[in-house]
């Protein structure tokens, strides 16, 4: 699976979480980072670069910060020139057909307020509307988004949390599935730089460690599968 | 101490005494997923009792 990160965002060198989110970036061939505002700082978007490499992805994931319940200004403009008939909908408009297409949001305001008689009065899943409809006309898949509240005010921990919640998002199938991310936690273990670690012993608390999460897996799924015979 | 115990003992004994962000990250989620597949096991445990135990299936 290929991922493509489009970020849009004026002044991303003095935004605290995009920077965090751009060094969170994962190591892989496989994920795409792709800046608007960087790449086009005169905001004439190139069409034919864009859409080849919508082309190449299988995910496509909008990052920004939620302005007013959308976008930064050169995102819609994006969306508005390279999202065009006959490429992304209409008569033989059908290269985004069968992609997922998601959103990770970085927004100012607090969780709790995203709903009825909260101060923002609306979810974000109602807010968000008009990207889930992008979806639908270009027949792509719509992801649950990503997001992000109140960046600032996040603990060490959480955002620690957020790092590899983040780099599961851009790199799992379905990173809500306790199956996959364990796959992927450990694939991330097997490859660890073990010079970093700074201990004599670190490759058998690692072995020790996978050995664990496979081990509890073989158990998980056997559970499963009794849980499953008592339904028959 | 059992292994569980002993093991997370060890990994935050890593998280200390690591020099990458990333790592520390990597490591603490680690920590994070053996508790939540603990917890996934207890509830499944739990389910599969619970089921055993049902009135309803006892005259089958």
């Amino acid at each position: 699976m290929k991922t493509l990160v489009i970020i849009s965002h004026p002044t991303l060198d003095e935004s605290s979480s995009q920077q965090f989110l751009v060094q969170s970036f994962p190591e892989s061939e496989n994920v795409t980072l792709h800046h608007l505002e960087k790449n086009y700082p005169d905001e004439e978007i190139d069409v034919q670069k864009e859409q080849a490499l919508l082309k190449n992805h299988d995910r496509i994931l909008f990052q920004f910060p939620f302005y007013w319940y959308s976008s930064p200004p050169l995102l819609k403009k994006w969306q508005d020139e390279v999202l065009e008939e006959h490429f992304a909908f209409g008569h033989r408009g059908n290269q985004l057909n069968g992609k997922a297409f998601g959103l990770i949001l970085v927004i100012g305001v607090a969780e709790k307020e995203y709903q009825t008689g909260g101060l923002e009065g609306f979810s974000i899943s109602e807010l968000t509307k008009p990207y889930q409809a992008v979806a639908r006309k270009t027949g792509m898949h719509y992801l649950k988004p990503l997001e992000i509240y109140q960046f600032p005010y996040m603990t060490e921990e959480e955002k620690m949390k957020l790092l590899i919640s983040y780099q599961q998002w851009l790199t799992i199938d379905r990173p809500d599935s306790l199956k996959y991310r364990e796959e992927w936690m450990i694939d991330q273990l097997e490859t660890l730089d073990h010079t970093l670690l700074d201990s004599s012993e670190s490759s058998f608390i690692i072995d020790k460690a996978i050995e664990l999460l496979e081990d509890n897996r073989i158990e998980l799924d056997e559970l499963n599968m009794h849980i499953d015979h008592l339904h028959e | 101490m059992d292994e569980q115990e002993w093991l997370v003992s060890k990994l935050k004994e890593l998280i200390e005494n690591s020099k990458d962000y990333k790592q520390k990250a990597l490591l603490n989620a680690v920590i994070d997923m053996i508790k939540e597949q603990e917890k996934r096991k207890e509830q499944m445990q739990g389910q599969l009792d619970g089921t055993l135990w049902s009135p309803g299936n006892w005259n089958q």
